[in-house]
């Protein structure tokens, strides 16, 4: 609130929110989102040219989505019910194992010096800048010599070593405000270490560990490339579902079945913001 | 026992972790092996062949676009994520901070093939942006955006700046607004103020950001895939060619080595300048 005493300096000082810069921040924003924006225009569309702005609108592309899920097409390789599900159960299974992981990794890399910790730290980092088409051609030689077939676990493999660095960051960022004095308390009250973890220490952690968890399921839903490289007939994932019907040509339908998943990326990402809130999100 | 234990444990809450990334060094073991052997007989031989037929003009030229479109974006990604980055860390309002932080994750988030899409329609002879452009008569007939460069660049840009706005909002966020109203009190000039109080606290939040958009976009696969076809071919994009009509093994993964290379050696060399002009700017003051 100091600010308000000398009220002539608001503006002339660089990295303060003034209206400039307000405004710009809301066009880059809107800028970035336009694809998305356009592309939910679009499927509200009534004709079948790719022409923006539709010359009218309509819900024709919505009922032949619709047509399309109740009644999968003899000629398509599979349902899009069938890559809804894989993708859900990938997702949450990405999740769940990557929560598992990254959890004792921030408590260890938070709570414990010790020597390699800094290099531990740089690897736990590297799948964020190890390029996606070489994680997707490395897994796949990988898995093709593995003695046993793992069905949709090559993909929540590489889904959870894509989702890990942002899981533990997370789980880091919200642990690192937890003082070791908690734990220290409950010892002190008679609690073992085990439980001082499980009552103490996770549900003070609980935002953060939420959302790395809700990162690794966004992370893992819209994953394309690397899926891209690994998926079979059986494991195909929405993304690359909607990838095979565009390969020939693109039809506004996409666009529906587009809007349904920008939807539910919209919702999850609505709550990964509520739970990280002030905090920001650690990357 | 008890000195030896604790040092065994934190490594032990970390073996899940390094479990996982166990996979990932085998796979690019795998990768690097499979490089230096020759196509058909893999894992025997051991050949730099695939290397050598990557000094042709054509693979050097995808290297040097790969490498330029990278660069190029990272530099714009970085500009445009400065006052968003600001406006994440100083806004007051709750609400302008949930839309700011919704508005930075959906472009980074939401699946780049939907955000393609998008931009397919944008770019398109008939699209937005040609459509404007002609009615401001800043162009006389539609420019072709779509599967040349540009358009790829943009949508690099798009897809990778949420990288940049992020790790730049939380490095200013930890600085205090205060600081710089004391510097102006003290009587330092806006100058002084961005160059002494705000950058060298501010700068490993940018050059993080800034290596993470480089990396992001020089191993980008959908966005060139998508927008740039056949005309734009980004190194990612010719390993997938090499593997799915073509089965050469050898030679998409020496292509992916010698992406990952390039990619690290850049980040090396600008994590080496920013030491030096961090030192420069720290004998300054």
């Amino acid at each position: 609130m100091t600010s308000l005493a000398i009220p002539f300096l608001r503006r002339a000082l660089p990295g303060q929110l003034t209206w400039l810069t307000g405004v710009l921040a809301a066009v880059v924003l809107i800028l970035a989102a336009m694809p998305i924006i356009t592309m939910i225009i679009m499927s509200f569309g009534a004709s079948d040219t790719l022409a923006f702005p539709p010359p009218s609108y309509g819900l024709q592309w919505y009922r032949a989505a619709w047509h399309t899920f109740m009644s999968p097409d003899a000629s398509d390789v599979l349902s899009m019910g069938q890559a809804l599900g894989t993708s859900l159960m990938v997702a949450f299974a990405t999740m769940l194992i990557a929560a598992a992981a990254a959890i004792p990794a921030a408590y260890a890399l938070n709570r414990f010096n010790f020597p390699g910790k800094a290099v531990v730290e740089q690897f736990i980092a590297l799948p964020m800048v190890y390029p996606l088409v070489m994680l997707g051609i490395s897994l796949l030689l990988v898995f093709n010599y593995f003695p046993v077939e793992l069905g949709i676990f090559r993909l929540v493999i590489a889904h959870v070593i894509l989702a890990l660095p942002f899981a533990v960051k997370n789980c880091a960022a919200s642990i690192a405000g937890i003082g070791p004095e908690f734990e220290e308390a409950a010892y002190l009250m008679g609690a073992r270490p085990l439980r001082a973890m499980f009552d103490v220490v996770l549900p003070l952690m609980r935002p953060g560990i939420l959302a790395g968890m809700l990162f690794a399921f966004i992370v893992s839903f819209n994953e394309f490339t690397v899926t891209f490289f690994l998926y079979d007939v059986d494991t195909m994932t929405l993304p690359v579902w909607l990838y095979s019907r565009t390969v020939s040509s693109l039809d506004p339908t996409v666009f529906s079945f587009a809007v349904f998943i920008v939807l539910i990326d919209f919702g999850l990402i609505w709550l990964l913001e509520k739970l990280v809130g002030d905090d920001g999100v650690a990357l | 026992m008890l000195d030896q234990n604790s040092n065994a444990r934190p490594w032990l809450l970390l073996l899940p972790v390094l479990l996982f990334l166990a996979v990932l060094a085998a796979a690019a073991l795998a990768v690097i092996r499979m490089s230096v052997g020759s196509n058909g007989d893999e894992w025997h031989s051991v050949s730099l062949s695939s290397y050598a037929d990557l000094a042709t003009p054509y693979y050097m030229k995808s290297l040097w676009l790969t490498l330029r479109l990278a660069f190029q974006s990272t530099v714009l990604a970085v500009l445009l994520a400065i006052p968003v980055a600001i406006a994440m860390a100083r806004a007051k309002s709750k609400l302008a901070r949930r839309l700011l932080l919704t508005g930075v994750l959906l472009p980074l988030l939401v699946n780049l093939l939907l955000q393609s899409y998008g931009w397919l329609i944008i770019l398109g002879p008939g699209g937005v942006l040609n459509n404007s452009l002609l009615a401001l008569g800043i162009v006389q007939r539609p420019v072709q955006w779509l599967y040349r460069e540009n358009g790829v660049l943009l949508g690099l840009i798009q897809t990778a700046f949420p990288l940049a706005a992020l790790p730049m909002a939380s490095a200013l966020k930890a600085i205090s607004g205060s600081y710089e109203e004391a510097a102006a009190t003290m009587g330092a000039s806006r100058w002084q103020i961005l160059r002494h109080v705000l950058l060298p606290p501010a700068m490993p939040g940018i050059l993080s950001g800034a290596l993470l958009v480089f990396a992001y976009n020089a191993s980008a696969f959908a966005v060139p895939l998508l927008l740039g076809g056949r005309r734009v071919s980004m190194l990612a994009v010719l390993v997938r060619d090499q593997i799915t009509p073509l089965l050469n093994w050898p030679a998409a993964s020496a292509t992916s080595v010698v992406l990952m290379l390039a990619t690290l050696a850049v980040m090396a060399l600008s994590q080496k300048l920013v030491q030096r002009s961090q030192r420069m700017l720290g004998d300054a003051q």
